[in-house]
Formats: structure tokens, sequence, C-alpha cells
């Protein structure tokens, strides 16, 4: 049965909590990767995304203003990826190796000094103003939302968000590939598991490092840029403030595990959503102001409670 | 190599303490949470000396008029250091206000009301700061408190059939409070709040709220920086289509909503914002310069800015000697009747004036800028809409 | 000198030792303890928002105003901060390095929220203001005409008094009573790190299986050090109130200001060394306050040489270059003095000292 309850339950609460978990989703795999592989907390991460959402709107910017043409966010972000994945391995290079051997704290004050540099650096170079991404609103999907109407079953979904959605599954879909089927997949599952074991059986640690950053970089790359393609602007702070919700993400689904990270990203996602929606009587559950705070209390209920994570990833 | 680092220091440090000049501490929240807002303020600060010192500059000897900027970030913590570097380094004569209402009353209350220095704000709207004073008079601004705005907006909502609406404001110190006018003023004239809901500033998504308060009316009063969640919140509201009518004050004001949302998205969308009548001289004067300098003369508080620094150099002129005691009553004096009518822009003939040991009243961009006995201005307000493509303002009567 | 220029020490003075308290509370849990604590704000906020309640006059905007003397703010301030990082600790103490640090920013984006929420209480976000700022307090009517100021002079004769002084005549008070409070808590911390309970603290902190196995109750000396580090921070907080009058959760406690700048003073002046904490506090701050002056200054002598080149961008962004520097300080410091400038010491045993 398909009430004005449900349809507004799905389209205004459902669908936007998924498309804010997706976003999650993927910026958690970075972290929950470098977490158990390189075994700190990367508070840069969230600068990561937002420098990529900036370099691809310099593509497009160049493409249409020099070139003469406009390009689909989606394209503009494949020159902009290898940017970001420089950025990492440069980052990695002179600020985080120096203390690989160090205590895990120096590490993630270095990270944390990234942060500031990074986000500096994007404040000095673009300026501290919102850019417009992609101007004007987005409506439904017309097709989707005429076949959905005539079964009686109404959605209400823009463009931009069946971008996400697919985007999200077929970038879920060649990280199952890389880690279950290739030899550096395996090699990383290996580090993260146990980085002595995987040294003594002659893994190439540097090069899984590597590879880490990379597909962490690909991943905050697309997180980045989805969030830019849903708010349709840039913001300096739009990284830092998805940071601690992805970090609430990567521990509820347990550290090392990326399909756990996916799973914590949805759910944070859908539960700010819904955190929002008249359970009880007419009002929100919860009023909007707390809804920043609804990541932070189910990452801290999760780590006192469960901190392996519902995946059962590995806890310090 | 050593000694040319060392002079540029000490050149640094002097500087600013040596030269004739007249210099204005200026904090702006240049970082923090709106710096897009600022950005065009400073330009009309700066373009307020730019006229000063194209017409002859200060006093008799012609002194450069200068404004010292720092950042104060929208931050008490920031804005406290700032203005102690301002009054104590750059020894200012007076200070061209912070922007954020929390960051001016903590530099005036903390630093520059025990050191006796005159604040004039630029675009704090907080109603605390009418009764902040305790038998000083220190604090002026050129921004209508929010008290009043509040009203005029509740009043112009029913002006247009509005009965009932739903409100939403971002959680800072600037939009809760006059979301908190609004909704009592609006309440108390008969109208109905249907629901009533904070906000964080600067989420990704606001969808679930837009819904929850969409089931409970059509309209919808926004109270939000366009540059921190404002044009998310609406670009939301619009793409679910659960209102018809938004209503809001000048911190949605800007060009920037049009060019995000797209004025063909926005008819039914009015913003108040203070503002002199623009069928006046006054306002005829100060659009002409703002276009002039690639400034957007209409965006929230810029006009307020210019007027802000060109009483300022007025009133330091009035004193005749610089001096930062006689800096508050000087601002009485040049910003009310009687006297010669003077408009943005004409330092020369304000200078003239003030020479001979007459009397002036600046009419400014933003209102007629007459203080009341808490340093607050009444203002004007208007009312702006997207008439083909680009804000269009009439007065309120 | 310029006069002028001596106030502004004066303040630097000030605000120096205010982040040298949190930087010594801060050395407690990280130092002593090797908590890594990163909510910091947190604890510095509940200890502002419980001195500015207790101590301001009676108000409309929020609750109470209670008008109670100010050290008993600053007391129950401190007693606060330590509830709350007590319930804290009973059931965060046990998560290790990264994951507590993850927690607690957590918790204090919380605390910070409710702040900011629960109205009534706190006037949301627009902050309580007219906190009482020590030694300044006593100009006011409300603290000169009751004790004990009362029973020295009668309320005309102090305010004739008040106002014959000139107006900076709190700041070297303030300043001074800032810097004893560092020094009183520095002497106290110094006593507890040559202790017993400080040898104990080192030793979990080193290995904690051997202090397990010793017989040493880990977690009720763990939940020790980060009750009596947020304290301190609590009492910090309450000294933050009073020196900027006006508190408000979002910008107030900025977790880039607040927490992110404690943590660089700590690590530059060296973890576990008091002396360092509270070096390292005055240094940071002044870099800090004073590159606002130097980038401004060089800025415009950039203008001045490159005369007619547009740098009107280039000023309004120099806040963020500060803050660039401030992060490049940072790297600079982990990598270059990854101990600090002043390293820790590992206290002797008595008998050694001998």
């Amino acid at each position: 049965m398909w009430n004005s309850f449900g349809f507004e339950f799905i389209n205004f609460y459902f669908i936007p909590g998924l498309v804010l978990g997706c976003i999650y989703a993927l910026g958690a795999i970075g972290i929950t990767l470098t977490f158990s592989i390189l075994r700190f907390a990367n508070f840069a991460h969230g600068e990561t995304m937002m420098t990529g959402a900036y370099l691809t709107w310099t593509v497009m910017a160049i493409c249409s203003g020099v070139l003469g043409f406009a390009v689909h966010p989606l394209v503009a972000a494949v020159p902009a990826t290898l940017l970001v994945v420089l950025l990492f391995l440069v980052t990695d290079r002179y600020f985080y190796k120096p203390f690989r051997q160090a205590d895990t704290i120096k590490v993630v004050m270095a990270s944390f000094g990234m942060m500031l540099i990074i986000r500096s650096a994007v404040q000095v170079i673009w300026g501290p103003n919102q850019l417009t991404f992609v101007p004007g609103i987005a409506k439904p999907n017309a097709y989707l939302k005429d076949w959905s109407g005539s079964i009686d079953f109404l959605l209400l979904i823009p463009n931009k968000h069946l971008f996400i959605f697919v985007g999200t599954i077929a970038f879920m879909m060649a990280l199952s590939y890389l880690l279950n089927k290739t030899r550096i997949g395996k090699a990383m599952r290996a580090v993260s598991d146990s980085p002595d074991l995987a040294h003594v059986t002659g893994i190439n640690v540097d090069q899984v490092i590597r590879a880490t950053w990379i597909v962490g970089g690909a991943c905050a790359m697309a997180a980045g840029v989805f969030l830019a393609m849903d708010i349709q602007m840039l913001e300096t702070t739009m990284g830092f403030r998805m940071l601690l919700p992805m970090f609430a993400a990567a521990i509820l689904g347990g550290i090392g595990k990326p399909y756990g990270a996916v799973l914590g990203g949805l759910v944070i996602g859908l539960a700010e959503e819904l955190s929002a929606y008249p359970w009880i009587g007419d009002g929100p559950l919860l009023s909007p102001g707390y809804k920043t705070g609804v990541a932070f209390a189910i990452m801290v209920v999760m780590l006192i409670v469960r901190p392996q994570g519902l995946f059962k990833g590995r806890s310090f | 190599m050593k000694r040319t680092i060392f002079t540029t220091a000490a050149a640094m440090l002097c500087s600013t303490a040596v030269m004739a000049e007249v210099s204005v501490g200026n904090p702006m929240a240049l970082t923090g949470p709106i710096p897009d807002l600022v950005a065009p303020m400073a330009q009309a600060v700066d373009l307020a000396a730019a006229n000063v010192n194209a017409q002859g500059g200060m006093f008799a000897g012609g002194e450069s008029y200068k404004i010292i900027r720092a950042d104060s970030a929208c931050d008490p913590v920031a804005a406290v250091d700032a203005v102690t570097k301002l009054i104590n380094v750059n020894s200012v004569s007076a200070i061209l206000g912070p922007v954020c209402s929390g960051a001016t009353i903590a530099q005036a209350e903390s630093v520059s009301f025990p050191a006796g220095v005159t604040t004039l704000s630029v675009s704090a709207s907080s109603p605390a700061i009418s009764t902040m004073e305790d038998g000083t008079d220190l604090m002026f601004r050129t921004a209508a408190s929010d008290a009043y705005q509040g009203v005029a907006l509740a009043n112009l909502a029913l002006a247009q059939g509005i009965t009932e609406i739903a409100v939403s404001y971002a959680n800072d110190d600037y939009n809760a409070a006059i979301a908190a006018v609004f909704s009592a003023a609006f309440a108390a004239a008969g109208g109905t709040v249907t629901a009533n809901e904070a906000h964080e500033p600067s989420k990704a998504s606001y969808r679930s709220e837009v819904a929850t308060l969409g089931a409970t009316s059509d309209n919808l009063a926004l109270f939000a920086y366009y540059g921190s969640g404002g044009i998310t919140l609406m670009r939301n509201a619009l793409e679910t289509g659960a209102f018809d009518t938004f209503l809001g004050a000048d911190g949605m004001l800007s060009d920037e909503v049009i060019a995000q949302i797209g004025a063909e998205n926005m008819g039914n969308v009015t913003f108040t914002t203070s503002a002199s009548d623009s069928t006046t001289p006054a306002f005829a004067a100060w659009a002409a310069l703002a276009e002039g300098a690639g400034i957007p003369a209409s965006d929230p508080f810029v006009p307020n800015s210019y007027d802000a620094a060109f009483m300022l150099a007025l009133a330091i002129e009035k004193t005749g000697d610089d001096n930062r005691a006689s800096v508050s009553a000087a601002l009485r004096s040049i910003s009310s009747a009687p006297g010669e009518v003077i408009l943005p822009g004409e330092w020369a003939k304000a200078k003239a004036i003030l020479a001979a040991g007459g009397d002036i009243n600046y009419e400014g961009a933003a209102g007629n800028q007459d203080f009341d006995e808490n340093g607050d201005v009444a203002g004007l307000f208007s009312q702006s809409s997207v008439v083909d493509g680009a804000w269009s303002a009439t007065l309120i009567k | 000198m310029d006069f002028g220029i001596l106030l502004y020490v004066l303040s630097l003075l000030t605000v120096g030792g205010i982040y040298a308290i949190f930087a010594l509370g801060l050395n407690v849990q990280w130092g002593f303890a090797g908590l890594f604590n990163v909510g910091i704000v947190g604890f510095a906020a509940v200890g502002a928002y419980t001195y500015a309640l207790l101590t301001t006059a009676g108000s409309t905007y929020h609750l109470g105003g209670f008008g109670f003397p100010l050290p008993f703010g600053m007391l129950v301030a401190m007693i606060t901060a330590a509830i709350v990082a007590g319930l804290i600790g009973l059931i965060c103490i046990r998560l290790r390095s990264d994951y507590l640090a993850i927690a607690t920013i957590g918790i204090a984006e919380i605390i910070k929220l409710i702040f900011k929420n629960e109205t009534e209480i706190t006037n949301g976000p627009r902050g309580i203001n007219k906190i009482p700022r020590f030694w300044e307090h006593f100009s006011e009517e409300r603290f000169y005409s009751s004790w004990p100021l009362s029973w020295f002079g009668t309320p005309e004769a102090w305010d004739a008094f008040f106002n014959s002084l000139p107006n900076w005549w709190w700041q070297p008070f303030f300043a001074s009573t800032v810097l004893l409070i560092m020094y009183v808590i520095y002497r106290m911390l110094e006593r507890a790190r040559i202790a017993p309970w400080g040898r104990m603290m080192t030793a979990i902190r080193e290995n904690e299986p051997a202090a397990r196995a010793s017989g040493k109750n880990v977690t009720a000396r763990r939940i020790e050090a980060f009750v009596i580090g947020a304290a301190i921070m609590g009492l910090a907080g309450a000294l933050f109130a009073q020196h900027l009058r006006l508190i408000e959760p979002t910008n107030t406690f900025d977790p880039a200001k607040v927490t992110f700048l404690v943590w660089v003073m700590l690590i530059l002046g060296g973890s576990g060394n008091n002396r360092g904490a509270m070096l390292g506090a005055f240094l940071i701050w002044t870099i800090w306050s004073a590159s606002e002056l130097i980038i401004t200054g060089a800025i415009d002598l950039l203008i001045d040489i490159f005369d007619g080149v547009d740098m009107g961008s280039l000023r309004t962004r120099a806040g963020f270059l500060r803050m660039m520097l401030i992060g490049l300080l940072l790297q600079v410091i982990l990598q270059k003095f990854p101990r600090g400038i002043l390293p820790e010491v590992r206290p002797a045993s008595p008998k050694g000292i001998k």
C-alpha cells in the first residue's frame, strides 16, 4: 500500500538518507583502509575530499571557459583524481612516512596539521567564497516519476541522486574485485590483518601503503565529487564537516572492513535524516539542531558497547 | 642579508605608528563561518576610505585615513585578540566593528569599553547590544537591531495575506535572534507559527528538516546566511516542492542566491533588509559610488559598512585632534540634525563645513543613521523579490 | 617603549597563561598517563559555562545569573568539569589511543551541541555576556556595594576611587592572578610527578601489563589522571570566560583554536614536562597573536613595493595564511624536535636523588 505516509517517508527521508549515506560510505572506505593498514586516524581525509571537488570544479571551469565545451562532473573528476592521488602520495612521503616507526600520536598530529595546511591552501588559492558547482535546482527524473507513478509507487529522484547511487555501486564492485581478486588487494588485506606476518611472507609493505593511498584517494575523490554534485556548490569546510560522521561510519562498520564502512556510512546517513522524522506526534523526533550529534552519539555508543564494530573489525 | 631582514621587520612594526595618518581598527570576520558575506563589506569600507583620501584626507594637513584590518573570524577569542592589538599596538582612534554580534560584544566588554574606545559596528544586529552598556556611550551600530527587522518582516508576512508559517533558522547568534523576534511578533499580530525549528548551519542536506516543516505549512520563514547552509536549505525545499512562499531576512539577500538557485525558481521569494529609501538622493549617491567600484550595492550590510567607515571619518574630523575620548560625542553630532545634509561620498563638502565650524548631518546609504540613546539606528526596511533575474527592492511603508 | 605595547604584552601573558593552564591539564592526561584526549574544548566549555551561569548578575536571557562570588564560581567550574570527566572516564577510559581520541572529539561536539540547543539555560548561540572578570569586577556596583568591599568603604567612596584609577588598572592584577594560578598548579603537578603517583603513572603509560602485574589498579589511575586533567581544564575554561567576558558555543569553542592549539603547545614544549607545557603555551600564543601583525605588515609592505598590483584578495586571505603557518610549524616541530623543546625528564626515585 502506497499511502501518503509511505510516500513522504521514502521520498523525503529515506532516499535523502541513502544519498548522504553513499557519500559517507565512500569517504569511510578511505578512512578505514588508512586506519587498518597505516594504523592511524587520518584527520586530513575530509580535506582531501574537498580538494578533489575543487579540482574537479577547476577542470570543469577550464573546459567550459578556455576550451569552450561543458563536461559532466564525473568526466572532469577523472583528471582531478590523478591530482588528488598525487597529493596523497606526496603528503605521505613528506609528512607521514617519517613517523612510520614512531608513536601513533605523532602521525595523527601530523595529519591534523595537514588538515589545516590543505584547507588554508585551498582558501588562499580559490578564496573562501562559495563556488557554484551546478546552478539551478534538480527536478525529479521525469521518466522515473511517470513510470513509478503508473504503478502507484511514486518516486521523486533527481538525476544527480541516480548518478550517486549508480556511482557508489560501481565503485563498490570495483573495490570488491580489487580486494578479492587482485594480488595487491590480497596483500592489502594481509597487511591490514597483521603487518608483521605480511612482511615476513615477503609482501612489499611500501607498495601496499602506496596502493592504500591510491584506493583511499580515489574513494575520497568520488565522495567529494558526489557531495559537490548533491549540494551543487563548493565551500572550504565541506570536507571537515563530513569527517566525524565518516569516522563514525568506519568505526560502526569495524576498522579495516571496507564493506563494514559502507554499511556504517549508510546507517549514519539514514540515522541523521530519519532523526528529524515525526515518529511521534507532528514535530520532529529530535530537534534538527541536534542532527549533527546523531552521528557522534552512534559513534560513542558503538565505541563503548562494541568497539570492534558490526563487522568484527580490528579493535585496539 | 641579516640587516635587510631586520630593517624589514622594523619597518613592518613601525609603519603603522609613525606616518601622519588617522587610523581606525577594522576587525572583520575574514575567516570563520561567513567569509563570503564579509568580502564585499570590507570592499565597501575600503571604498569609503578611498573617497575620504581622494577628497583631501583628514584635518587641515590632509593626513590619510587608514583602515587597519584585522581578522575577528566571527569568534570572540579572535576578536578580543585582534582588538587588543589594534588598540594597544596600532593605537587606533576607534573600532569599526567586528561583523558578528558575539564577537562585537566580547571585544567591547573585554577590551574596548575598558580602554574607553568607541565601537561602531557595521552589522551586529543582536538585540542584546542595545542594553549592554552601563553608563558609558561607546557602542554604536549602523545596522538596525533585529528587534526592528523581525517585526517588519512579521508585518510584511501578514500584509501578504500569510496567516500561518513555518520557521526554520540557522542556529547561530544572528539568525536565532531574528527568528525569535519574528515568531513572537507574528504570533502577537494574529498569525500562527506552525513549527519553529533550529537547523545546524552548513549541513550537506536539509531534506528531512524541510519535509517535517513542510508538512505543517506551505509558507516558510527562512533565517540563515546564504553562505552557510541557506542556499542548500532553499534548494532542498524547492526540489521537494514543500513550500510555495519563502520569506527571510538580509542574511539570504545576495546575488549569489539567484546565481546558484536560478531566478526562474524564485517566483515567490521575499527577503527584507535594512535600507534607505532608494528614491532618496543618499541611496542614489551610494549606488553610483558602489557601481563605480564594482561593489554589490544592496548585498547584506554592505551599505551599512560604507556608512560606518564614512561616519567614523567624519566624527574624527569633527574632534579636530584625533582624540579617542571625543569620538563618541562627535559621532552623535555628525549623524543627526541640525546641520547641512551630507550624502555618501561628499567628503570635501563635509570637511569644508566642519572646518568653518558648521554642523553636518550625514544621511547614509543604509538609512538616515540617527543614533538613539543606545547607539542604535531605527532604519527603514525594504522588501526584495526577484524581477527579471535580479533583486528588486521596494521600501516597506 | 610605547605604553600600549606594554599593555599588549600584558594581554599576551594573560592569554598565554590561560593556555598554559590548559596545556598543564593536558600534560596530566597525555604527558603523564598517555590518554589521547582530543576533547579539550568540551571541558573548557563546561568550565566556562558553569562559571558564567554562577557568577553573572541575574538575566532574562539565560538560566540564573546567580551572582555568586568569583572564586566560588571557579571552584564549581573545576568540580563540574571533573564530574563530567569522571562520567566519560568510566565508560571510555579503556579505549586506547586513536579510539579515545575519536570518542572524546565526539563527546566534546555533543557537549557543544547541548550548550547550543538548550536555549532556556544557556541562551543558545547568542551566548552569555557580562561575565565578571577578576579584579575588574570590583568596579561594578553589585560588587563594591556588597562584602567584602563594603566593609572598607561606602559605595560612593569606592565609586570615586575606581573612577580615579586609569582605565587599565585591572590588567596587571588580572594577569598576575592568572600567572599565580598557573604557578600553583605547576608546583602541585611537579610534586605529583616526583611523588610515587607520578612514577606509577609513567610505569602505566610505558608498560601497562607490567604495571598491572605488579598490582596497580591501572583503570582507576587512568580515570584519576583524566579527571584531574579535566578539572584543570575546567578552571582554565573559567579563566577563558573571564578574559573574553562573552561566551557562545559555536565559535568561542572552536576545536581548531582550542583543542588543536593546546596540543601544538604541549607537543612543542615537550609532553611529560610541565615547564615545557608552559613554555610551549606562551611561545605558540605569542606566535599566533603576533603573526597577524607581521603578516599584515608584510602585506602592506608588498603593496607598497608593487604599487598598482591588485592585492585586495591577498589581504582578505591573510588570515588563512596564518592557519597554514601554524600547520607547517607543527610539521617542522614534529619532525625536527620529536620530544619538544624541553624533553621529558624521568623522575628519579628519592633514593636516587641522594
